[in-house]
């Protein structure tokens, strides 16, 4: 199978150079070409987006802009348009997720983007969205108006399936035009989403383009971010500094680093009847996206003090990771990361002898391991279906354990009584952490949330303020002026 | 068993030119029981894996250790205060070097001269040689240092040297050797690390010199260029080093050894590649699947096992982190199965250890 | 390919009987196989014997499944020489004497009768369950095969206090089963008819053998090696989504 990559309006397909990517999952194999661009084209690009950004989505209403966003949205919740049947059969390919997964991940994660969700997600950031089409009054007196940039650039990484969507949607809602860089691991649900986007409303088609480049290619990425008002990026800390040194001062910069993220277990959820319960949103989290995300769970932190021990329930977890080691396989391991994971796992294994309460469950057949541990550090997990469980006894011991660790942490997915989730919001806000949700929905945030604890869309607005003394002065002026 | 009849059946075991396949399997069974016995931390990742004197039954069976675990923890079945010699590795974890404890360097010389011989000497008794690679006495815990010095004092003429210090390449030391060499036409035999090599060969092509060494000439390189030097693909380097020092590419070996082994493989020449390389009779190779530690069929890529008989006193068996294939006569050596890039936008260790230093900006 | 091959696995009361040809059974699979005996040492080596000749291993230990000490010993024993159990096959039971002229009758029965026999049958099989399960659990499988009659169904026979034992391990069985399923280990049961020669049909009359054999389809009695197939079925992977299950060795003697 082949497949294109990309979105560039204006620009023919036989103008640009191509390269393959080579993506096998079982059998299966898929030729996704993604363009390469010289650099007079890039420049170009950009000029005609930021010309439409100015000349057609300035002038459309927010209204209007959420009903054409709305609507494709709609056309990927549609399991019988052709790219929403195209996103489940190419998808798995390119990722290697399993595609139930995919299936599922991709309907709940469209579903934060349909109409009451677009609104909710404005509702969140401006509290009056007018603010986008017209100068509003304020409270302490003036007007203002929230005015997007001409132009962001996306900088996107990883293979989470259709995670580009966060920030291109985020752009478009502010009448912005953007070009999106995807990555080689994911090349494609973006310009999929971008073409729907031009045949719903071909007014948008030349308000956005998808590109590509590899890694690191500085000549491209300095003269594209050199073009952008704002630059959104995405990846390690290492690459989103050699980013950074690569835009110019004046340029709104919005990294979003890789993240730990990880669940926690109170006692009150850990009775004979909901301790599976407990244990099967935990695994759900865990194989999502085989923990990929920056919102998957490293590990948990399980209370003592239930009727089934954090041991027990290290035990519970490890057979849910069985179970949906069949249903849902694990994506299928490079021989690197394969040996990363042998050797992750045999670092467990002979510090077994120091550490004697320290259990490794399951063997080295299975395609998870879930590793238990009293009084220890807490570490990262090589992923791919890698946990582990720390016990503990009071939640105030954790919080030394995680401050080191402050600028890392974003999620936490929490089981507990109603009293206690107050109490644990409290510590956990006080690390760092920027998002609590329930065990069991850590890949799914909800809409409007606050990404790293920032506002999606405050972020790449200005807002522009016309102070009362200007309308004072302008009184003064009036022709009917007594 | 107790460590001395460990230690003297391992060495009559490498003294025996036939080294039946019978012989090494009882032996490694009686060495991993000993291992499991006495080297507690493996016992526990033995019994982990369900593996024990009792149901490992075939050497394939004993499990197998990640080079890595030479830093987490002491792999020795000896009191390691007692250890005669400690060789450590080049590189680090968190600023942590690997350790491989040696109650006595009996069976390690043994084995590196019965197949240094077998490999590099072949029919010479002594040869001249220039060492690029700091002495013993300067790098006490490097087992390359100590294998080269060995090379020296067993097959090294009396007018053998070192080319390096502390200070690094001694240059003209070294063009000196060579031009000798090239005027008594007796043959020459290089040794030392692959990166002293490459800032040997960079500084030739800017002085415009060339050599021819006299035949029966010999390289030996080792260890790759580790960040040390310049990464040259492999082809550029034996080609250069062929061209620069007149020595037949058949007549440039590589042998690859680790820290964490006791036996150096080495390929028979360097004319075709990538090379096969082999070990000796006391030694094994698996190609694996680093996961399930089950053998990939011939002709596949997987992670390399070494089962080394001559690692008496910490684990027979070694999970590297080198990438290869099986092939007739030995094996293929195809780079490093390191850095396994994050896929995804979850955190990866080396930027949560970063994280913990504070070096997150 | 044997099918047990890495496996090991504990039968009690296997130096003789029922037991020891379950044990030869998984050895000729590849098992490595720990024979469980109380008195007959030698009869436990013949075993081992005949195990390491048909391709497995094995290896005798002596310990009574009625005290809670000596199983406790014994599993922590198994475990630091072999590392793990996989499969658990509780076959020891205590002896009992099957004589339908002289058995009791109802109103003979003392609770001392009954208790011996739940001693015997559930106390030692909840004993060396719960020595298992630790490791089983933390290894996430695991498989135990309970061996009790098909008497339970229909005492042609009733011999009260062995049958109504038997039924409740039967009944432990199915609620170990719910218990340990979320922890990916099974519990199944092999209910057996007669099965001659062991000792306890030794003495059994050739007209309640034949009466027996002319209700039973498949017109014979069970030897040792017809149960051993059922069990080796319930500890491997074939059975691997069945628990609580019952499985009835007895010809069709049993229909349900």
């Amino acid at each position: 199978m082949k497949e294109r990559a990309g979105y560039l309006p204006g620009i023919s397909e036989d103008e640009v150079a191509w390269q393959t990517v080579t993506f096998t999952r079982n059998e299966e194999v898929l030729e996704v070409a993604v363009p390469v661009l010289a650099q007079e084209q890039m420049q170009q690009l950009a000029e005609q987006i930021k010309n439409n950004s100015r000349q057609v989505l300035k002038t459309l209403a927010i209204g209007e802009i959420v009903e054409i966003l709305d609507k494709a949205v709609a056309v990927f919740l549609d399991r019988h348009s052709p790219y929403r049947r195209k996103a489940e059969q190419l998808l798995p390919i390119v990722t290697g997720y399993d595609p139930e997964v995919i299936r599922h991940g991709l309907t709940s994660f469209l579903k934060t983007f349909r109409k009451p969700q677009l609104l909710r997600f404005l509702a969140e950031d401006l509290g009056n969205i007018s603010l986008l089409d017209d100068f509003q009054p304020r409270a302490k007196g003036g007007f203002a108006k929230a005015f997007g940039p001409d132009l962001i650039v996306h900088v996107w990484a990883g293979n989470v399936p259709a995670l580009p969507l966060w920030s291109l949607l985020a752009g478009m809602l502010v009448k912005s035009g953007n070009i999106g860089k995807v990555a080689s691991a994911e090349p494609l649900f973006a310009g999929w989403f971008a073409n729907v986007l031009a045949e719903v409303e071909p007014r948008l088609a030349g308000c956005l383009a998808i590109v590509w480049w590899k890694g690191g290619d500085e000549e491209q990425e300095r003269s594209l971010l050199g073009q952008g008002d704002v630059v959104v990026g995405y990846g390690s800390n290492t690459s989103l500094a050699s980013l950074r040194s690569r835009i110019p001062v004046t340029t709104r910069f919005l990294p979003y680093g890789h993240k730990m993220s990880f669940g926690l277990v109170t006692k009150d959820s850990l009775d004979a009847r909901k301790a599976w319960q407990t244990a099967h949103a935990a695994a759900l989290d865990v194989i999502r996206y085989d923990q990929q995300g920056c919102y998957s769970p490293h590990f948990f932190y399980v209370q003592r003090g239930g009727a089934v021990s954090p041991g027990e329930f290290a035990k519970y977890l490890a057979h849910e990771m069985e179970c949906f080691a069949r249903r849902y396989p694990r994506r299928a391991l490079s021989l690197e990361e394969m040996a990363a994971q042998a050797a992750w796992r045999q670092q467990e294994e002979l510090t077994l002898f120091s550490t004697p309460t320290k259990e490794i469950l399951g063997d080295d057949a299975r395609a998870w391991t879930v590793v238990y541990e009293e009084g220890a550090q807490i570490t990262p997990s090589c992923l791919n279906r890698t946990v582990k469980v720390l016990a503990v006894d009071q939640w105030e011991e954790i919080l030394p354990q995680l401050i080191p660790y402050r600028p890392l942490l974003q999620t936490v997915g929490v089981a507990s009584a109603p009293r206690e989730l107050w109490q644990i919001a409290e510590l956990l806000g006080r690390a760092g952490v920027t998002r609590i949700t329930s065990l069991g929905k850590m890949t799914s945030p909800e809409a409007g949330w606050h990404h790293d604890g920032r506002f999606n869309l405050l972020d790449l607005i200005n807002m522009v303020d016309i102070e009362s003394a200007a309308e004072e002065y302008a009184e003064r002026l009036a022709p009917y002026v007594d | 068993m107790q460590q001395q009849e460990i230690i003297n059946a391992i060495l009559a075991f490498i003294s025996d030119q036939e080294g039946s396949a019978e012989v090494f399997d009882q032996l490694a069974l009686q060495i991993f029981s000993y291992q499991y016995k006495n080297n507690l931390p493996y016992q526990s990742l033995c019994l982990q894996k369900g593996k024990t004197p009792r149901t490992v039954k075939k050497w394939q069976d004993i499990p197998a250790v990640t080079i890595n675990a030479f830093k987490e923890v002491t792999l020795s079945c000896g009191d390691p205060r007692q250890a005669a010699r400690v060789f450590m590795t080049s590189g680090t974890t968190q600023g942590v070097q690997g350790k491989h404890y040696h109650p006595s360097l009996a069976v390690y010389d043994q084995s590196m001269i019965h197949n240094f011989k077998r490999h590099f000497m072949k029919d010479t008794e002594k040869i001249r040689m220039g060492i690029l690679f700091p002495t013993a006495a300067e790098m006490p815990n490097s087992s390359l240092a100590h294998y080269l010095a060995l090379a020296v004092q067993e097959f090294g003429t009396q007018e053998s040297h070192y080319l390096v210090d502390s200070q690094g390449a001694n240059i003209d030391r070294f063009m000196m050797e060579l031009a000798q060499a090239e005027h008594t036409g007796e043959p020459y035999g290089l040794l030392g690390a692959s990166f002293s090599f490459v800032h040997l060969l960079d500084e030739l092509a800017r002085r415009g010199k060339q050599f021819s060494l006299p035949k029966g000439s010999r390289i030996l390189d080792t260890g790759g260029f580790k960040n040390r030097s310049r990464e040259i693909a492999l082809e550029e380097f034996y080609h250069r080093l062929e061209f620069f020092l007149g020595v037949p590419r058949t007549a440039c070996i590589n042998m690859y050894g680790m820290t964490e082994l006791s036996t150096q493989f080495y390929d028979e020449g360097n004319d075709i590649l990538p090379s096969v390389k082999s070990g000796p009779h006391w030694s094994r190779t698996r190609v694996v699947n680093p996961l399930t530690g089950a053998e990939v069929p011939q002709g596949e890529r997987g992670v390399l096992v070494h089962c080394d008989l001559a690692n008496f006193n910490s684990v027979t068996t070694i999970l590297t982190e080198d990438l290869g294939v099986k092939v007739a006569g030995g094996f293929l050596l195809l780079g490093r199965a390191q850095g396994a890039a994050a896929k995804g936008c979850s955190l990866a260790v080396e930027e949560f250890i970063e994280s913990g230093r504070g070096r997150v900006k | 390919m044997v099918k047990f091959q890495g496996k090991v696995v504990l039968v009690t009361g296997a130096s003789r009987g029922i037991g020891a040809a379950i044990a030869r059974a998984f050895a000729a699979e590849g098992a490595f196989v720990i024979i469980n005996y109380l008195q007959n040492e030698l009869a436990a080596a013949r075993t081992v014997a005949a195990c390491q000749e048909l391709g497995g291993d094995a290896w005798a230990i002596k310990g009574d499944v009625m005290s809670e000490g000596a199983v406790t010993e014994m599993i922590q024993q198994v475990l630091v020489e072999v590392g793990k159990i996989d499969v658990l096959v509780n076959n020891a039971f205590k002896p009992y004497e099957f004589d339908p002229d002289k058995r009791k009758l109802a109103w003979q029965l003392t609770w001392q009768d009954f208790q011996a026999q739940m001693d015997g049958a559930l106390r030692s099989t909840h004993g060396l369950c719960q020595a298992v399960l630790p490791q089983m659990k933390k290894r996430s499988q695991g498989s135990i095969i309970n061996i009790v009659s098909n008497l339970v169904a229909r005492p042609i026979i009733p011999y009260h206090d062995y049958t109504t034992a038997k039924s409740a391990v039967i009944g432990y069985s199915r609620n170990l089963a719910a218990e340990l399923g979320p922890f990916g280990i099974r519990v199944n049961c092999v209910a057996p008819g007669l099965v001659y020669p062991t000792e306890s049909s030794r003495h059994t009359k050739e007209e309640v053998k034949e009466m027996i054999i002319a209700q039973t389809p498949l017109r014979k009695i069970a030897s040792p090696e017809d149960v051993a197939g059922p069990v080796l079925f319930l500890a491997s992977e074939w059975s691997g989504f069945m628990t609580g299950q019952t499985l009835y060795v007895d010809g069709g003697f049993i229909m349900k």
